[in-house]
């Protein structure tokens, strides 16, 4: 105990020499804290663009595996298009199964069927391919007769007479058949209205990236509901407005039926739709609904299969490959492959990620620095006291009590300066980490005020329900308060600088300590 | 009576001196509590070296220590300097930093005595070496020398040790003053019990020793 109050009386009775230290204490606490905080914004940077562009993995058709495959053998079309429909779709089961890893934090999917419309006209060509098949059959006949027998001959006059008269007549009968079929892709069904289902907004990956927008009602917020958006060109043609009702008919059995409200009328806004060869755009007889609506339908028709399109967003950037991998240990076919947006991810996030790795290497060079400096500083600091030391020795006082009295006043006037300078560096961390985030709140405002409004409703509606996170957006406020920057992380790892630059510096008093001797010292002063 | 500290034909010679070399050689004193001893001698005699050995301070040496009739060179010699021996050095050796009563306080501490009011048991030692309470509250630089050398002295006794050693402890005082700290001295030996051990070359300070030790140079004993 009369350690600290010995060390407590040292550190007051000796300002100047601990002023000094502490000053550069206090200098390379606020560089740390600055830097510390830079690192923080970074990192809140990154989340954000990966919250908001998260990694994630999907399961698609792998053409190129496809394309191999079918020209294996020489096969014809027809063989081709037997072998691409025998290849089995991924199953909502398949997709639990592959979310259930420890590399995806969520996942979602889209569930899309065919459906045709009672009542109402597709926006589309229908694609008919007309067969004209024409047969030619050919009869070969032997007539003889004599002029005994005139009449045998047909068409001619009697000529009378007995001689025998032979001739060789061929019939030649063309018939021409005409077969109408729909030659189709199976897997995309057999209905004229593609039904897509969607369980959230941040799965609505069209309306978040803007390619499609509400130009009339809303996208309900109700993922169960009965509700659907339909294209504005199909709205058009059939003259329907919000509130209007619509029954889809299965493919495969016209007594099943569903019936979907309309909520709201989607415009689309990619280049498609000025593909001046097709009268309407692709997305036409999209008709946009959710999941449970889907699933309720293949109840009703269970010979409907549903085609579904998972998206996986995966914990991490380094995590795909593995992903990848155990997915195809779960028995994904050989047809499908995984593909991720992980490049663009690592793209987009590469230049904050380097002010990240220049910040540490900033704060290990003020580290490095400011332990030297703190060591020379002790080594001046334990000689000017070599005297004291001798006292306290001669005193009959322990070694190792002396040591810990001398590391003890270096860590008290090191934290009472790295708070300081913690304090000076939060206060200038303030505006630097707002004038790196300043950009990133701007543009998460802006598109969350873009995304909300392409999915439609009023303003009022737009706050309450539906949150920036919905999106896939991530809040990030400007700092307005020291603790915002300086948190009790940032303090501990400063406290942890703190304590490792003291013991670094103080082993100079140590060393310095253990190999006096107190007459050696004492003599010197006399 | 048994000596309370005994040398035992004690040689010593610096480490880097020739093997023949020696500062004092085969020395044999003995030391009894309640009288004052001089060690006598020339500069460069050894006289503190000797004290030196004799406080635990230098374990370099050859022949046997005794205290209590134990090996000095077997005991804990931290223990030995902060509970048995009180050491007053010609040049005080106080921490400058602290007040009179802190010095005291400080070594009291070191010593761990579990005595309540350790600040009232300073000025107590203070007041016994001349000292009033106004210059218990004084830095120590801000006192005179002889007023350093009776805090010295009074942080020596603030263990009660058996022994008090001191070198030159008038060596920087007048004639006044070299006076009184004798007197405490005294005091000390033949009130207190304790045994005191002078190392100096006054003649002023011979005179009022029960005993006197001279060593000569040239590594001859007396």
């Amino acid at each position: 105990m009369y350690i600290v109050k010995n060390a407590i009386i040292n550190i007051t009775r000796n300002k100047g020499r601990n002023i000094l230290i502490g000053i550069i204490i206090m200098v390379i606490a606020a560089a740390c804290s600055i830097t510390l905080a830079i690192r923080a914004s970074a990192d809140k940077i990154v989340t954000s663009y990966e919250k908001k562009y998260p990694v994630n993995a999907t399961i698609g058709m792998d053409r190129e595996a496809l394309t191999n495959s079918l020209r294996e053998g020489d096969k014809t079309q027809e063989e081709m298009i037997n072998t691409f429909n025998s290849i089995k779709a991924v199953t909502k089961d398949e997709i639990i199964k592959y979310g259930d890893s420890k590399y995806v934090s969520s996942y979602y999917y889209t569930s899309n069927i065919n459906m045709n419309a009672k009542d109402i006209k597709e926006a589309t060509d229908s694609l008919v391919k007309e067969t004209t098949t024409t047969k030619v059959e050919t009869t070969t006949k032997n007539e003889s007769w004599t002029k005994r027998n005139p009449g045998n001959r047909p068409g001619r006059p009697f000529e009378g007479g007995s001689s025998t008269t032979q001739k060789k007549t061929t019939t030649q009968k063309k018939t021409t058949t005409s077969k109408v079929e729909n030659i189709r892709n199976e897997k995309a069904g057999r209905g004229t209205f593609s039904l897509v289902g969607y369980n959230s907004y941040e799965s609505m990956v069209d309306f978040v990236n803007g390619n499609y927008t509400i130009k009339e009602g809303e996208v309900s917020n109700d993922f169960k509901s009965n509700s659907c958006v339909i294209s504005e060109e199909l709205a058009t043609l059939n003259k329907l407005n919000v509130g209007d009702k619509i029954t889809f008919k299965s493919p495969n059995d016209e007594k099943i039926t569903y019936e979907l409200t309309i909520t709201g009328i989607y415009k689309e806004n990619t280049d498609e739709s000025s593909n001046m060869s097709n009268m309407y755009s692709n997305s036409a007889n999209r008709v946009i609904t959710n999941v449970t609506v889907i699933d309720n339908i293949v109840k009703l028709d269970t010979k409907l299969e549903p085609t579904i399109t998972p998206t996986f967003i995966l914990k991490s950037t380094d995590v795909v490959d593995k992903f990848t991998k155990e997915v195809k240990e779960k028995g994904l076919s050989e047809y499908y492959t995984v593909t991720s947006n992980v490049d663009t991810v690592l793209g987009a996030t590469k230049s904050i990620v380097s002010v990240k790795k220049f910040a540490t290497t900033f704060l290990l060079i003020t580290l490095v620095i400011g332990a030297t400096v703190l060591f020379v500083i002790n080594m001046i600091n334990i000689r000017e006291r070599k005297y004291e030391i001798g006292v306290l020795r001669t005193i009959g006082m322990k070694k190792i009590s002396v040591i810990s009295e001398f590391m003890l006043e270096l860590l008290i006037v090191c934290i009472i300066f790295l708070l300081a300078g913690a304090g000076v560096g939060a206060l200038s961390s303030v505006q630097i980490s707002n004038s790196l985030l300043e950009q990133e709140i701007e543009n998460a405002e802006t598109d969350y005020n873009e995304i909300n409004k392409n999915f439609g409703g009023s303003m009022e509606k737009r706050g309450p329900q539906r949150e920036p996170s919905q999106f896939g957006i991530t809040n990030i406020e400007k700092v307005d308060s020291m603790d915002a920057v300086v948190d009790y992380q940032v303090l501990g790892k400063l406290l942890g600088i703190g304590v490792l630059l003291t013991v670094v510096s103080s082993i100079s008093s140590m060393i310095a300590i253990s190999r006096f001797s107190p007459l050696d010292i004492l003599k010197e002063r006399s | 009576m048994e000596p309370i500290l005994r040398l035992e034909n004690v040689s010593y010679r610096y480490k880097d001196a020739a093997k023949d070399e020696y500062v004092f050689q085969d020395l044999s004193y003995e030391f009894n509590e309640g009288k004052i001893y001089v060690i006598k001698g020339k500069s460069g005699s050894g006289k503190t070296t000797l004290l030196s050995l004799i406080s635990g301070l230098e374990k370099r040496y050859k022949g046997k220590i005794y205290y209590n009739d134990k090996d000095l060179s077997k005991v804990n010699l931290d223990k030995y300097r902060n509970s048995d021996i009180g050491i007053i050095f010609q040049s005080y050796n106080l921490l400058v930093h602290l007040s009179a009563s802190e010095n005291i306080i400080l070594s009291m501490d070191i010593n761990k005595l579990k005595i309540k009011n350790k600040k009232a048991k300073a000025i107590e030692l203070l007041k016994q070496v001349g000292l009033d309470e106004s210059h218990a509250k004084r830095r120590v630089l801000k006192l005179s020398g002889g007023e350093q050398q009776r805090v010295a002295i009074a942080r020596s006794l603030s263990y009660n040790p058996k022994i008090i050693i001191a070198d030159e402890p008038t060596g920087n005082l007048d004639k006044d003053t070299e006076k009184e700290i004798l007197e405490i001295f005294k005091k000390l030996a033949h009130e207190e019990n304790k045994c005191v051990i002078i190392v100096t070359h006054s003649e002023n300070v011979c005179k009022m020793a029960d005993k006197v030790y001279e060593l000569k140079k040239n590594n001859k004993k007396v």
